[in-house]
């Protein structure tokens, strides 16, 4: 009896320590230094990166569809040169910030922390693994049954376990190469506000948190956070360091919600994070779920922060921003069918038509900026040439601190011309774990797309750029192509 | 977007709610709201800083605000 009941005590034991489970900590911050910390105007500009271009990816959620996109893309940029301040260089080494949604942040995140190294292991790393199984496997395994009981641990926490050991080799923010461009803007959902969540230090700042000290896979976890599928990734909103109080634009804009209420509701979700008794903390979801292209942290820097700035201080020439969207149109047989959907093929259209509607309306929204300013500059400079011609000596009127060129391109697989690759693409799963067919598929077809873009061609040219001697054939898709059968 | 021209004597940094963003006497582009303005250093500038509400504005009419050498 002894024995048996010391075994049935150790399995009690070992339960509720297993139970104990709990997901880690954020780390507070110690102070608060605007000098330190992830923030664009904390990196420098990398080897290679000319100022004054400033040049952002997007990279959509769709799982290793949209990372095996984004592959493909970083693939091309790499594989054409420009000629920028007399030298030539690398388009690639050009990316200053990368912003992410789910599956496409495992590739943002991954060139950021291993840059040309992505090249060499990414593929078999992440694109090529059934990442999903592997999943499924640590939720099955009898060493986590125990772990999963603690309301303090769940799936996710299983997922950001697989990724730090295998994808990210437990790197934090604090170790992203070297200090360098470019800035990587992973992208979550707040569940509770409903609005996008960035993990820079800036959002971090708000809570009082050290992102430095914060695990990549974590905050792709968070990005990848698929509703239904794996719980939120939560975060403790600690008391705000010394010396840290809202910057004067949050208050400004939280004074004035009529004027701009968009730059209202982003000061107010902000803000937010300062009532510590109200939301001690805070659990992210997927970031498609607030945006599921990435572009509302490029159009929101561009508006009020980074890109602004640089703009009007005269630094930036020429600004791109690329939108890698892995978007897919599954046929649609509801209107075949005489009977209505069913309620969880409604819940599933219920969320992806919202997404789709607003991935739309954002791309259009940064065109409509870009397009803004590129005809004050018109504007300007026609009415200097009628002043020049009808008063020659008046005054002058003032002049933008410098001209900008804006480059607003995406890429979707609506754009590829043959039917029936596009029927291939339009149809791929969102998944984490694709065939090796389908993952050259998605590589060769990110490439492809860059280089038959209209707009991408126009920024070459206006570059100087070409793709590198023997990578012509790299765009090509395999042998057998990739078309939906017949 | 909304455009502003903010007047001094001399090229001077602008500070808008504390951080630098363009400079004196050129257009500046920003979002539509308010705004406390002021200059970079030297401190040799009337008033300290200036409010303003930005709305309605184009490149050929930014709203101005003006700071003088004290």
């Amino acid at each position: 009896m002894r024995p048996r009941r010391a075994a049935l005590s150790t399995i009690l034991l070992l339960f509720l320590l297993q139970a104990c489970a709990h997901y880690p900590i954020n780390a507070p911050l110690q102070s608060y230094v605007p000098k330190a910390g992830y923030r664009f105007d904390n990196l420098t500009p990398g080897e290679g990166n000319t100022d004054a271009i400033m040049f952002c990816l997007t990279f959509s959620g769709g799982g290793t569809r949209a990372a095996a996109l984004a592959y493909g893309v970083l693939e091309e940029l790499r594989d054409t040169t420009i000629t920028a301040e007399g030298a030539s260089r690398r388009l690639l080494t050009e990316v200053d910030c990368i912003s992410s949604v789910s599956g496409g942040s495992f590739a943002a995140a991954y060139y950021a922390l291993f840059r040309n190294r992505i090249f060499q292991d990414f593929e078999t790393r992440f694109l090529r693994r059934n990442i999903q199984g592997e999943l499924a496997g640590q939720v099955l395994s009898p060493a986590n049954w125990f772990r999963l009981i603690s309301p303090y641990f769940s799936r996710i926490d299983l997922a950001a376990e697989l990724y730090d050991a295998t994808v990210f080799d437990g790197k934090r923010y604090k170790d992203l190469a070297g200090g360098a461009r470019p800035f990587i803007i992973l992208n979550a959902t707040n569940t509770a506000l409903g609005s996008r969540f960035e993990f820079t230090q800036d959002q971090f700042d708000f809570l009082g948190s050290d992102l430095g000290e914060y695990p990549l896979a974590r905050a792709a976890a968070a990005s990848s956070a698929f509703p239904f599928l794996l719980n939120p990734i939560s975060l403790q909103n600690h008391p705000a360091p010394p010396g840290f109080s809202a910057p004067p634009a949050v208050a400004n804009a939280l004074e004035d919600p009529g004027t701009n209420p968009r730059r209202y509701l982003w000061a107010k979700n902000l803000i937010t994070y300062q009532d510590k008794a109200n939301h001690p903390y805070l659990h992210l979801l997927d970031g498609g779920l607030a945006d599921n292209i990435g572009l509302r942290a490029v159009a929101d820097a561009y508006t009020r922060g980074f890109i602004r700035r640089r703009i009007n201080d005269g630094a930036i020439k020429t600004f791109v921003a690329i939108v890698v969207n892995a978007k897919t149109a599954p046929p649609e047989p509801t209107d075949l069918r005489r009977a209505p959907p069913r309620i969880p093929a409604v819940v599933m259209k219920t969320m992806t038509v919202s997404m789709e509607s607003y991935s739309f309306e954002t791309v259009e929204f940064m065109r409509s900026l870009a397009g803004n300013r590129a005809q004050a500059q018109q504007d300007v400079a026609a009415c200097q040439r009628i002043l020049d011609a009808r008063c020659p000596g008046g005054e002058r009127l003032r002049p933008f601190r410098s001209e900008l060129r804006l480059h607003v391109i995406e890429l979707n697989f609506e754009q590829l011309q043959d039917p029936k690759e596009r029927e291939f693409f339009l149809g791929l799963p969102t998944s984490f774990s694709l065939t090796n067919r389908q993952v050259d598929c998605l590589i060769a077809a990110g490439r492809k797309l860059l280089r038959a873009s209209s707009d991408y061609q126009d920024l070459l040219r206006e570059l100087g750029g070409r793709p590198q001697p023997g990578a012509e054939s790299a765009a090509e898709f395999p042998p057998g192509g990739c078309k939906a059968p017949n | 977007m909304e455009y502003l021209v903010v007047r001094f004597p001399r090229s001077r940094r602008v500070v808008i709610d504390g951080e630098f963003n363009g400079r004196a006497n050129e257009l500046i582009e920003l979002e539509a709201g308010t705004y406390t303005v002021s200059l970079g250093p030297p401190a040799n500038f009337t008033p300290e800083s200036r409010r303003i509400v930005l709305k309605n504005t184009s490149a050929l009419d930014p709203k101005e605000v003006t700071f003088d050498e004290a």
